[in-house]
Order: structure tokens, then C-alpha cells, then sequence
């Protein structure tokens, strides 16, 4: 099943002094998905304490189908980190029509239904569902060439918690969960995404049971968990995915200048609906017809649009088109490399998000960090509120009331040309305590010390856990930097 | 040079598709296209090297029995096979692109043709596939021709596709339009489907082969006809209640009133009190919210110029109450707590609440979002994916209500709403139709609860779904629609009802204050005439009798037209309308002026305001109309006239009247001169603006929402 796993050029195979982690992280580089931020930030942090560590994900090509690549992202990747790319690819966003059977190309809708049947029927999970067995494979073959001390499961996709599992069952090897937004929770809508007597909730209860860690990245969905699993509670720890410090500019690089006209950018997944984006593009029309620092005003929107055969063609493209007679225009993925000059030719940002209370993004400490003045487009109860209270150059969260956008929009007008350095300075401080190297070093170094700690020898089928028990680590944080949170 | 060949199974938006030619021009290539496509809304900068348009509706085109029966991708193939020009540039592509879902199955036939050609879905991965091609070495010419051949398992499917292909003619045969449409060909089928001794399950097969025919035949009164017939000869009460109800849906979805509604509804109403005395809760609420689906259906009640409903409203929703299941759901289950009074030491906490239509809410919501004392919130039920999938969820609701309010979907409402029933001092929520029914369908805590009922709720079955007795005030927006509420809910005039008002609508009527030229006295005006119950009709009628005594007049409609598609009744009217005014179009006596975002300026030149509804709650278009200094000229609404409270007392006398003769008259009298045209309609702007303006009506928001009820 794993016929690429070749781990005989591992520079840290056979040597057994060190430890070993299997960090199951589908999205890493050189995949161009948010997360692969995190889990590069990740890997590196537990190269930094020594460990080996072998990384499983999906090759290239099949990111290429899904939300792209960026090769720059590989740059900063320890490259003692060892890649093991696993033959899996979503099926349902292969493009090639030769590989459609009569009846997928006949009966698109009903094959994907199909599919996701199928998928559920071996996990319950209806897009990645049957990965479960290459997964499982995978991570008992490395454990054989390389003993493994700790799994590092990261979720999405949530199969990957069945090969951790196995790897728990059959050889005693501790595991950690970094969920990221949760399982059982519906981040985006609110509320339990399954019941615990449902199959996703056995499976989860039966993970968390055993776990050494859970890892969320909000106090609402830690909050969540701690509810729905008391005896867990002291498990889950807050672990917020923060910034690159390189993707935000060091220096403001061009004064603002309104009457060649205000830039304002957007940048990130464009996954909200034609709705949500309608909103914003009305309400940046009014403002600009409203405001005189707007008359000559920009919107740039940047990053990945769609996947499959609808990538960067569906109806948002459409909508920034036809936008283009009010300055706004889309420009297409940046390459990591690229972030920080990016923002650097922004005079302020517009974070546009979807879900609420549960959802955090990792975009808005980014935001935040180049301290320049924010439009929120989002719910007023959202947990990027919470982050950005007290941000002195932000304009508020109002949903998507047009009216209060409009203002929004103008207010930050003001903002890009009232602002003193001094509150630029201030505002990059506000963030500080949120670069990402600083929370996953904090959160690897636990779990690294913890997992090093616990008894190696323990029993097959986890009839013994030895959990983290420490506080949160960004609680400590949060509170030395004054941040509600 | 690569060749690329589009196929479009719909329309693409133009903006993607330039973007998408430009993208595969850039590589080198040259670009076809064919398909759903209007060539008149390509955008100007499209460089296409070849284009075959055809019809934008290729996907859902029926145009034989055989492209009904397929499904939209077969549809796309079949049309596109037609064309030469298509087939050859498909034999000579190097990559075939699907740009849509319906034209994946054309790619994938052309596939199995052109072998040595990409086929692809999307243009990003044509774009790919484009890359990846420059790097590959060109095929030889005997691979070429190899290549040019269809595939062995392509011939294989072909001939597959014909066989099974053979039973379908012969069911074709006999279900054939001609047979179908003679009596004969009718009898014949009747007498089949009530021959004796046949299992249900062969003759429920048989009836539905004939009743496709039928459909297909255009003769809905047929397929009802047979599934009546068949129904009559199920064994299953269960199997009976389903096709009687299925008989009577056929004749609502092709605009008729259906012949036997009363024996479909009591048949699903009995077999869904069955199923809830046996504790099968899921199927008793399928039966019931069927039940309910037919009998308030639009085509009987929005739809007409009369309903039954109207015309007897005991007698209507009598069933209901007589069922088991019926009365279940409308059980009060009443609130643990009494409602909070307003809170003294903060602002109130006013959430309102709405499903996509907030029309009548904008003045309230902002006269409110700028009071100290109260904090607004507003919640869109539809357009948050979470509530909306909880909102409009009739059957789960009644399930819930079944099953002792028990269900995992009232824990899913439940989990979804507290949020903000906890929040909530008060909830306002517009309209008295699904949201009021999920407001309800949980305990409220403390929070006070207030529903609006406008007007046609009464004519829909959600009031049977709302629980009044978690409900602290129930606001109507006129009494004779309190009336007809009481009467359907009797809960209402129990001792435990909530608190009823009677509010008029929040207007802004200081806005319409016009100066009208003179030649305004003799412009008659209608504002809004897209539903079938403000019956232009009767206005046109008005218009013409007036034209025969003094041709000056003439009439200005103001508003979007129905829409047509709604339902087949709707269609109806609207062909009959057109027909009524078409000479009157011609002659410039009747002018349609569609939709319009500035409503006063229409009014200017109106002199004359008519409401020719056959129902109305309030009509803010006439009210409007009386603001601007326009005579007001009322048809006595039939469904409320002659009854305690109707467009009679709503209005002052002088404004209403029961014919087209008398409005002729009432018209003439009153535009006589330009003074007493003039008069007239100043004394009707002074009501208007002294009786329904927003400073007037606001001081009865305020004492409903910040008084203390219990003072």
C-alpha cells in the first residue's frame, strides 16, 4: 500500500537515541493551504528539540487538483525533517475525464453521493474516508523501520486519527491530536457537528480517551471540548496558529498617498459565499462614491479561489470582474516568499471570514501584525473579534450589514491617513506575543517533554494514559500580553 | 499549435468564460467552442476561434419522450452530437474541456472517440493539461490513426445502450400521446388499473407508466384521473392516502383546484393519526405535513380571486381539528416562566427576527438602532446557513411536536436559538410563518415573545405549527385579519391567549406629500400588481367603463409583474391581464411603468389611487397613494366584505365601494373639477399622514415594546 515510503535515506534512521515523532500532517508544504503554516512551524519546533521527525502527507500533483502548491513554503522546512508522501488523492476533485467512469460523467451529482457513501462506510468521514487503510499502513511500516515515540495526528483530514489509533493498538505508541477548529463541533455554523452516540462520536471519544494532548486554537472550541469530555478537560490546550514574522513588513515601505489612490487588500482563501463577497463589494462601492480618500481607492483581493474544475472560475471570480470599474481586481495566489512585500504595498486590510464564535483564522493575527487599519467583514461574535479587541487602527465587526461596512470602509480611509507611526508601533506590539514561532514552541516543547516523560513501555490497547495535566499554553501568554483572548 | 474545444451544457457567466479563453489563448492555443451559449451576451474582448451556439436550455430541453427520460448530461450530448461542426472539431482536438457539469458526458463521448486528445473538466486543468502536452513528443501518423478509432469497449457500451433501450419503446408504445389524449385511450387505462386481483405493488407500477403518459400527454386531469382510480383499489390505507394525495398535488402543480382535495386530506389525516397512535412518529408527520401541503396550497389560495379557506373557515380547517395528529402538534405547551418585564436599569434587548423578508421592517429596525433605550439586534433567519436549515423544516418540526417535543432536530433548534432567546429581552419576529413556528417550538425562558401576523399567513398552515401559547403578544396589522385568526386558531380567544394588537404598518408616508400637475386628475394609479389577489383586472374593468363615459382617463400600474412561473394559476391570470390590456397598451390609455425603488415620484402623476384586491392586510400601496393627495378608491376586498370588520372599517367611509360601476361613479364625482379633485385628495393625504405616519404608529411600537405589559 505505501509503495513510496522509502525511509532509507533518512538521515535519522537507526539512530536510536533520538526521538522519533510520525507527524501525520496532510497539508504541509509544499501544499498551498493554510494550515501548512502551522504544521511546518510544527515539524521545525520539534527538529529544534532534537527529534527526528517523518512527516506523512499527499504528494504534489494532488495538491495541485486541490488547493495548489507554493514551493517557497519548502524554504523554511528543517531540511533534516524527513516527507513521506503517501499515493492518496480526493477522488472527487479529479479533473482527468478519462478516468471518469460512463456513470460519473453521466451522473456527476449521484457519483459524488455515491462516493461520500462509500467514503462513511470505512470512516466516518465523507471525503477522505477511505484513506484509512494507506494511512494505517503507512505509519505501522515506518514504525517498523524507525520505532516511533510519539504521533502527532493533525486534523484535517480526521482518518488520520484511525491510523493513530492502530499505531496506539498494535504497538503502544503514544499519540497527540492538534484538531486545529474540532471535530464534533460545526465551527462555521455553531453547534455539534455529530452526537457522541453517533459513529464520528464514538471514534472521537475513543481518541480522546487515550490521547496525551488535544491541541484547538480558540478558547470557544477548547471550551467546547472541555464540556462535551470532562475527564479530558485538562488535555486540551489552546495552541492559536499566529504569524510568520516574515510574512508581514518590518517597515511601513510607501507613505499613503489618496490622491493616486488608497490600496486596500485582501488576502487569503476566498471560501466565503458569492453573498458574503456581493456585500462587500456593494458597500466598497458606496464608500468610494461616499468618501473622498476612497474616489481613487483599489481593492486588491489575493490568493486561491475554488479547487477541482472550479478553481479560480466560479461565480466570485465573476463578481470581482465585474467590480473592476470600482478599482477592484484579483491578482491571484502570493507566494509565502512574497507575503510581506505584498502587505507592504497595502495601506489597509480587509479581513473577510466566515462562521463565528468557533472560528479564529489564521489570517487575522497576520492581519494584525502589519499594523495597518482592518475592515472586518464578519459575524460580530466571532472569535477574530476577541483577538482583534483593543486593536486601535480596527474598525469594528458589524456582520454583514452593508450600512455599517460602508462606514467601515471609510472610517479606515481615515485611519490609513490619521495614523501615527506611533500607533502603527503600537499595534505591531499588540501582536507580538502571537508570531508563531513563540506559540509552537511553547506547545511543542510540552508535548515533546511529556511525551519523553511517560512510561515507554506503555500497554497495548490503552488501558494507561499518562496525559499532559499543564495549563494552557497561551493562556500564560495571553495574560502577560494583556490580550482578551 | 494546440486545438482546444469547449463545451458549454450551460450558459457560462461571461466574465469566466473570457477569463478562460484568454487563460488558454495565452498557452498557444486556439480556442472552439460549442454549446449552451448566447452569442449576444459574449463579452466584447472574447477571442474565440470557432463557436457553435446553441440554445442555453440544451440541458433541460425536452423536446421528445426520450431527452425527458434522460438526464441533463445526456440532453447536452445528444443536441451537440447533432452538429457536423461540433463532431469535427472534436475528431481534431487536443483537449476537450467540460466547462460545466452537464457537459462532462458530452467530453467523455467525444473521448472515447478522439483517444489521443486531453479530456478535461475545468480550465484550470485544461490549462494543465495544455503544460503538460508541449512537454510530451507528437504521436506518429499510424498512432494517429489508431487513435482515430473508437474503442472496443466504446462499441461495446453503444450497443448495450440500445438493448436496454428496447423496453422503454415498448411501455412508449402504449402510453403514446394520441391513445392518452382520446377517451378511449383513458378508459383503457382506467379499466387497468382496477382490474381485479393485482398485487398493489404491480398496480401502483402500472398506474404511475400511465400517469407518466398522461404527464406527457399534458393532461394532468388524466394522471390525477388515474391515480384516483388506482387509489380506490389499494388494499394499504397508507399506499391509498398516498396516491389519492399524489393525484390531488398533480392537479395543483398543473394550476387546477383539484377534483376530490377533501377525501386526499381526510385519507392522509386518518392514516397519519394511525401512525400516532402506534408511536411512528416520522411517518405520521410525512402523512400530515402532506395533509397540510395540499390544503393550503397557493394554487387554492394565493392564486385565486377566491379561496375556500375564506369562504368558510371552520368548515376548511375542520379536518384538522379533528385529527389526532393535528391537534397534537397544536397542543399549547405554554412557557415554564412568565415573560420578564422590560428592564429598568439597562436598555432593552430587542432581538428582531425575520425570514428574508424585512420589507417592513427597516423603519423599526433603524427608529430603534438609534433609541437609547433599546438594543437592536437582527437576525435573518434564511440567510444564516445554521438557522435557515432549522427554520423551514416542516416536517422535522412536526415530528417534534409528535413526538412528545423530543427529537434530535428540536435539541438542534434548541442548541441554535438559545444563544439568542438568552441574549433577548424581547423577540420580535415578522411574520407569523415558519420562524414563529421555530420561536415556538422551544421554551422561551424569560424572554418575551412577540409574533407579527400580516396577512396571508392566515392562508397558510403555519398558524397550525405555531405554539400562540408561548407567544407573550401577537401583533395583526388589521382587525379583520384578527378575526379570521381567531376564527382558524380558536386558542386565540381562549383564556390563555396571548395579548392580540392591532398595529398598523411602519410607513414613512411624510415622504409622499406630492404637488400633482393638473393633468394628474384624470391618471388612474395602481401600486403593486404582482399577485394575483390585487387583481389588475378589476381595476382594468374600472377603467374601461370610465373610458366610455370620458376618455381622459387613463391608468398608471406600478410594479414588477406577476411572475409567471409561480404557478400555472398565475400564468393564468397573467395571460388573461395582458390580453385585457393589450388594445388599452396600444392606445397609451394604460401604461405599465415595472418595478421602481422611487415610489413618490411614481405617485406624482397618479390622481386617482384604486385597490382592486380581492384580500389585503392593510395595503400600503393605497395608503402611500392617500399620502401623496391621490383620491382613494377601494374595492370592498370579497374575502373580508360583508363581514364584521373589513376594508370597510379599516378606511373611512367614502373610500370604499362594491363594484366597478360604483368606483366609476365614486371617480367621476370626485375629479369632477380640479377642486374637488384637489379636495378631495388633500382630506385623504390629512387621514393618512394623521392615522398611519411612523410619528404616529411609532407611540404604539414604544408602549408594546417598553411599557410594561403587566401595567
Amino acid at each position: 500500500m505505501t509503495q513510496s515510503l522509502d525511509v532509507s535515506n533518512s538521515a535519522a534512521a537507526g539512530r536510536s537515541r533520538r526521538p522519533h515523532l510520525i507527524y501525520l500532517a496532510i497539508g504541509f508544504p509544499p501544499a498551498a493551504k493554510s494550515c501548512a503554516y502551522r504544521m511546518r512551524e510544527t515539524a521545525n519546533q520539534f527538529r529544534r528539540l532534537d527529534w527526528d521527525v517523518t512527516v506523512v502527507t499527499i504528494p504534489p500533483a494532488s495538491w495541485e487538483r486541490d488547493s495548489g502548491l507554493d514551493y517557497s513554503l519548502l524554504e523554511q522546512v528543517d531540511p533534516e525533517i524527513k516527507v513521506v508522501e503517501l499515493p492518496l488523492a480526493r477522488e472527487d476533485l479529479e479533473t482527468d475525464i478519462r478516468k471518469f467512469s460512463e456513470e460519473r460523467a453521466l451522473r456527476p451529482a449521484k457519483w459524488l453521493t455515491n462516493l461520500r457513501k462509500r467514503e462513511k462506510r470505512i470512516f466516518p468521514e465523507p471525503v477522505f474516508g477511505s484513506w484509512r487503510g494507506t494511512l494505517e499502513q503507512a505509519v505501522l511500516d515506518i514504525h517498523r523501520e524507525h520505532p516511533a515515540d510519539l504521533l502527532l495526528a493533525s486534523c484535517t483530514p480526521y482518518v488520520n486519527l484511525a491510523a493513530a489509533w492502530k499505531l496506539w493498538e498494535t504497538h503502544g505508541v503514544p499519540y497527540a491530536v492538534d484538531y486545529r477548529d474540532g471535530w464534533s463541533i460545526d465551527v462555521v455554523n455553531g453547534g455539534q457537528a455529530f452526537t457522541p452516540d453517533s459513529e464520528a462520536g464514538v471514534w472521537e471519544r475513543q481518541i480522546l480517551d487515550h490521547c496525551q494532548s488535544l491541541w484547538v486554537v480558540n478558547d470557544p472550541i477548547a471550551d467546547h471540548y472541555r464540556t462535551r469530555y470532562p475527564h479530558v478537560a485538562n488535555r486540551v490546550h489552546v495552541v492559536r496558529n499566529g504569524y510568520d514574522k516574515d510574512s508581514v513588513p518590518m517597515v511601513r515601505p510607501h507613505t499613503p498617498d489618496p490622491e493616486a489612490g488608497l490600496t486596500f487588500g485582501y488576502l487569503g482563501t476566498v471560501n466565503y459565499t458569492t453573498h458574503q463577497l456581493g456585500v462587500v463589494l456593494d458597500a466598497w462601492r458606496e464608500a468610494r462614491k461616499q468618501e473622498p480618500l476612497l474616489r481613487n481607492a483599489r481593492f486588491e483581493i489575493r490568493g486561491h479561489i475554488g479547487a477541482g474544475a472550479n478553481r479560480e472560475a466560479n461565480g466570485l471570480t465573476e463578481l470581482i470582474r465585474e467590480a473592476a470599474a470600482d478599482g477592484v481586481s484579483f491578482g491571484g495566489p502570493v507566494r509565502k516568499a512574497e507575503v510581506g512585500q505584498t502587505y507592504g504595498g497595502w495601506d489597509a486590510l480587509v479581513l473577510i471570514l466566515i462562521g463565528g464564535r468557533y472560528v479564529t483564522s489564521g489570517k487575522v493575527y497576520e492581519y494584525m501584525a502589519t499594523g495597518l487599519p482592518i475592515v472586518s467583514v464578519h459575524e460580530v461574535d466571532h472569535d477574530a473579534s476577541r483577538v482583534l479587541d483593543g486593536h486601535p487602527l480596527w474598525t469594528g465587526a458589524f456582520g454583514l450589514d452593508e450600512l455599517r461596512l460602508v462606514d467601515s470602509f471609510r472610517a479606515a480611509a481615515r485611519m490609513v491617513v490619521e495614523a501615527t507611526d506611533e500607533q502603527r508601533a503600537g499595534v505591531r506590539r499588540h501582536a507580538d506575543p502571537f508570531t508563531r514561532e513563540t506559540l509552537m514552541r511553547h506547545a511543542v516543547e510540552q508535548l515533546a517533554a511529556h511525551a519523553l516523560a511517560a512510561p515507554r513501555d506503555l500497554p497495548v490497547n490503552g488501558a494507561v494514559v499518562h496525559p499532559s495535566s499543564e495549563p494552557s499554553t497561551m493562556d500564560e501568554i495571553e495574560r502577560s500580553a494583556g490580550v482578551r483572548a | 499549435m494546440s486545438d482546444v474545444l469547449l463545451v458549454a451544457g450551460v450558459a457560462p457567466q461571461p466574465g469566466i468564460l473570457s477569463t478562460a479563453v484568454r487563460r488558454l489563448r495565452e498557452t498557444g492555443a486556439r480556442v472552439h467552442l460549442v454549446g449552451a451559449v448566447d452569442p449576444d451576451e459574449l463579452a466584447e474582448d472574447l477571442q474565440l476561434d470557432g463557436l457553435c451556439a446553441l440554445p442555453l436550455n440544451i440541458a433541460k430541453d425536452t423536446p421528445t419522450r426520450t431527452a425527458a427520460r434522460q438526464v441533463p448530461g445526456e440532453r447536452v450530448w445528444s443536441r451537440i452530437r447533432r452538429e457536423p461542426w461540433a463532431r469535427e472539431q472534436a475528431r481534431t482536438a487536443d483537449v476537450l474541456v467540460a466547462l460545466d457539469a452537464h457537459a462532462i458526458y458530452t467530453v467523455w463521448r467525444f473521448a472515447q472517440r478522439n483517444r489521443t486528445a486531453d479530456a478535461r473538466y475545468g480550465i484550470q486543468a485544461a490549462v494543465q493539461a495544455l503544460t503538460e502536452r508541449k512537454d510530451r513528443p507528437a504521436a506518429g501518423a499510424l498512432q494517429r490513426l489508431a487513435n482515430g478509432l473508437p474503442s472496443s469497449s466504446g462499441l461495446k457500451q453503444s450497443v448495450n445502450r440500445l438493448i436496454n433501450a428496447a423496453p422503454r419503446a415498448a411501455v412508449n408504445a402504449v402510453t403514446a400521446r394520441p391513445i392518452m389524449r382520446s377517451r378511449a385511450g383513458t378508459q383503457l387505462w382506467l379499466t387497468a388499473v382496477k382490474t381485479p386481483k393485482v398485487p398493489d405493488s404491480l398496480r401502483t407500477k402500472v398506474a404511475q407508466q400511465a400517469a407518466k403518459g398522461m404527464a406527457w400527454a399534458d393532461r394532468p386531469d388524466g394522471e390525477a384521473l388515474i391515480l384516483t382510480a388506482t387509489a380506490s383499489k389499494l388494499r394499504k390505507p397508507a399506499a391509498r392516502a398516498r396516491m389519492m394525495g399524489e393525484a390531488a398535488s398533480r392537479e395543483l402543480k398543473a394550476g387546477m383546484p383539484p377534483r376530490d382535495l377533501d377525501s386526499a386530506v381526510k385519507a392522509l389525516l386518518d392514516v397519519a393519526d394511525q401512525r400516532h397512535r402506534a408511536d411512528q412518529n416520522g411517518g405520521a408527520a410525512d402523512l400530515l405535513n402532506r395533509a397540510m401541503t395540499l390544503a393550503f396550497d397557493r394554487v387554492l389560495h394565493i392564486d385565486q380571486l377566491t379561496s375556500p379557506l375564506a369562504e368558510d373557515p371552520e368548515g376548511f380547517v375542520a379536518p384538522f381539528r379533528r385529527s389526532l395528529a393535528a391537534t397534537t402538534v397544536a397542543t399549547p405547551r405554554g412557557r415554564r416562566q412568565p415573560a420578564a418585564p422590560p428592564p429598568t436599569d439597562r436598555p432593552l434587548r430587542l432581538l428582531i427576527a425575520t425570514s428574508a423578508n424585512d420589507n417592513f421592517l427597516k423603519l423599526i429596525r433603524s427608529y430603534y438602532d438609534a433609541h437609547p433605550q433599546v438594543e437592536v439586534r437582527f437576525v435573518d433567519l434564511a440567510a444564516n446557513a445554521a438557522l435557515k436549515s432549522v427554520t423551514w423544516a416542516a416536517k422535522p418540526m412536526l415530528e417534534h411536536r409528535l413526538s412528545a417535543d423530543s427529537t434530535p432536530y428540536g435539541d438542534k433548534a434548541e442548541e441554535r436559538l438559545r444563544p439568542y432567546l438568552d441574549w433577548a429581552d424581547t423577540v420580535f419576529v415578522d411574520w407569523c410563518v415558519a420562524p414563529a413556528a421555530l420561536f415556538t417550538l422551544v421554551d422561551p425562558g424569560t424572554t418575551r415573545v412577540i409574533v407579527r401576523l400580516h396577512s396571508y399567513e392566515t392562508l397558510s398552515r403555519w398558524p397550525y405549527m405555531v405554539d400562540f401559547s408561548r407567544i407573550d403578544d401577537l401583533v395583526f396589522v388589521a382587525d379583520h385579519i384578527r378575526d379570521l385568526a381567531t376564527t382558524l386558531v380558536p386558542y386565540l380567544r381562549g383564556p390563555d391567549a396571548p395579548r392580540l394588537h392591532v398595529m398598523d404598518n411602519a410607513m414613512d408616508l411624510r415622504g409622499f406629500q406630492i404637488d400633482k400637475p393638473a393633468e394628474a386628475r384624470f391618471q388612474l394609479g395602481m401600486v403593486g400588481i404582482s399577485q394575483v389577489a390585487k387583481d389588475p383586472r378589476w381595476a382594468v374593468e374600472v377603467l374601461r367603463l370610465l373610458r366610455e363615459r370620458d376618455d381622459r382617463y387613463r391608468m398608471l400600474l406600478v410594479g414588477g409583474d406577476m411572475n409567471p412561473n409561480v404557478s400555472v394559476a398565475s400564468r393564468e391570470y397573467l395571460e388573461a391581464f395582458n390580453r385585457d390590456v393589450r388594445e388599452l397598451e396600444a392606445s397609451g390609455a394604460v401604461r405599465r411603468l415595472g418595478p421602481t425603488d422611487d415610489v413618490p415620484k411614481m405617485l406624482t402623476d397618479i390622481g386617482v389611487i384604486i385597490s382592486s384586491s380581492v384580500r389585503e392586510g392593510c395595503h400600503c400601496g393605497l395608503m402611500e397613494g392617500a399620502a401623496s393627495g391621490a383620491v382613494p378608491v377601494v374595492r370592498d376586498w370579497p374575502f373580508f366584505a360583508g363581514r364584521p370588520n373589513s376594508a370597510r372599517t379599516l378606511y373611512p367611509e367614502g373610500w370604499v365601494i362594491g363594484s366597478p360601476q360604483e368606483a366609476v361613479e365614486l371617480i367621476l364625482r370626485t375629479t369632477a373639477t380640479d377642486e374637488s379633485w384637489r379636495a378631495a385628495g388633500q382630506e385623504a393625504s390629512a387621514y393618512a399622514l394623521r392615522e398611519w405616519d411612523w410619528s404616529v404608529v411609532r407611540h404604539d411600537f414604544d408602549r408594546l415594546l417598553l411599557d410594561d405589559p403587566r401595567s
